[in-house]
């Protein structure tokens, strides 16, 4: 039978529930890393990255709204992480959009949700759900703990390759670098609130639980990525 | 565990940090050097959280290409911008209200 956790040990059961997971171990990242991509593969991956992190603000924004009005700290760091996504600085899905050109498609391709794979819809319309219908605190594991807080270590791996092996400009993949360090923020505010709120054996189980799930959620994304638009052109080392 | 000395506008702060720590995103989750630490967007846009290093430079990597865009010629006087920069080893920021 689980126990309340203190929030190191806490903190720790978060952490290894995304590791299993880790969207780094799928083909796609895989192949990225090793420098296998062409442009034209990163110009998919950026009109599917688009509608996963395009709403992320929307996301949070259902949450900041469920979350309970005494919990101020934890609303602080839901609007804080908004504002920074969509106006602290650039906006980040400019940025994103700046790097989509560069692999040679362009601004409209990249917001028409047409050009999205069924699999990226199915991970919107999951990150809408958790938003909207899960008890907030564990929302806030869901997304931001379990799917946001992946990314500064992806895009450590990622962006060298970028620059070094595909040869992008420091300009072109500012939107990698940018998250190195805002979703570091963003990850930490999240495991701030998760530890926290999260203060009943149930609670800490269903954050717990659904942690696992996104990091699943993620990697189901990155390894259909490679299926739908890689697979055939490319093999990897297993 | 770095030591860092912090000073802003006459006072001086000290505190201890895990290695690999950015102080932006230690300011952004309300840890020292919150609140004394000014910060904006945490990208290497709006150098808000730039900072003069008056001891430990020597242990940082080499500025990256936001510090030379965003810094230029303050480089040279050992200026750094916090959000692109992580903590291994000890250091002594200074940043006044008006120097960013």
């Amino acid at each position: 039978m689980a126990e309340l956790m203190n929030q190191a040990d806490f903190r720790e059961a978060l952490e290894n529930a995304i590791k299993g997971k880790s969207a780094n171990k799928s083909p796609f990242s895989i192949a990225w890393a090793e420098g296998k991509l062409t442009r034209a593969h990163l110009a998919r991956w950026a009109e599917n990255h688009f509608h996963y992190v395009g709403p992320f603000a929307d996301y949070l924004a259902y949450v900041y709204a469920r979350m309970p009005d005494r919990y101020t700290e934890a609303k602080d760091f839901l609007l804080s992480n908004m504002y920074e996504e969509e106006i602290g600085g650039d906006r980040h899905t400019d940025l994103l959009i700046r790097f989509a050109e560069s692999c040679g498609t362009t601004r409209e391709r990249v917001t028409d949700p047409d050009n999205m794979s069924p699999t990226t819809r199915g991970l919107q319309s999951w990150c809408y759900a958790v938003a909207m219908r899960e008890d907030p605190v564990v929302a806030v594991a869901g997304l931001v703990v379990g799917l946001e807080s992946q990314v500064p270590s992806i895009y450590r791996r990622q962006t060298p390759t970028l620059r070094k092996i595909y040869g992008f400009t420091d300009e072109e993949v500012e939107f990698f670098d940018l998250h190195i360090v805002s979703d570091e923020i963003h990850g930490e505010r999240g495991y701030q609130i998760v530890l926290e709120h999260a203060n009943t054996v149930d609670l800490q189980q269903r954050c717990l639980k659904i942690c696992e799930i996104g990091a699943q959620m993620r990697l189901l994304y990155t390894t259909a990525l490679f299926h739908d638009y890689v697979e055939g052109d490319i093999s990897i080392a297993a | 565990m770095p030591i860092v000395t912090f000073h802003k506008n006459g006072e001086v702060f000290v505190g201890e940090v895990k290695p690999d720590t950015n102080l932006v995103v230690r300011a952004g989750i309300k840890q020292f050097p919150f609140p004394h630490l000014s910060y904006g967007c945490g990208m290497g846009k709006c150098a808000k959280c730039a900072c003069q290093v008056l001891a430990g430079g020597e242990k940082l990597p080499e500025p990256n290409w936001k510090e030379q865009k965003q810094l230029g010629d303050r480089l040279s006087q050992g200026w750094r911008l916090c959000c692109q920069i992580w903590l291994t080893d000890d250091i002594e920021l200074m940043q006044n209200t008006k120097a960013a």
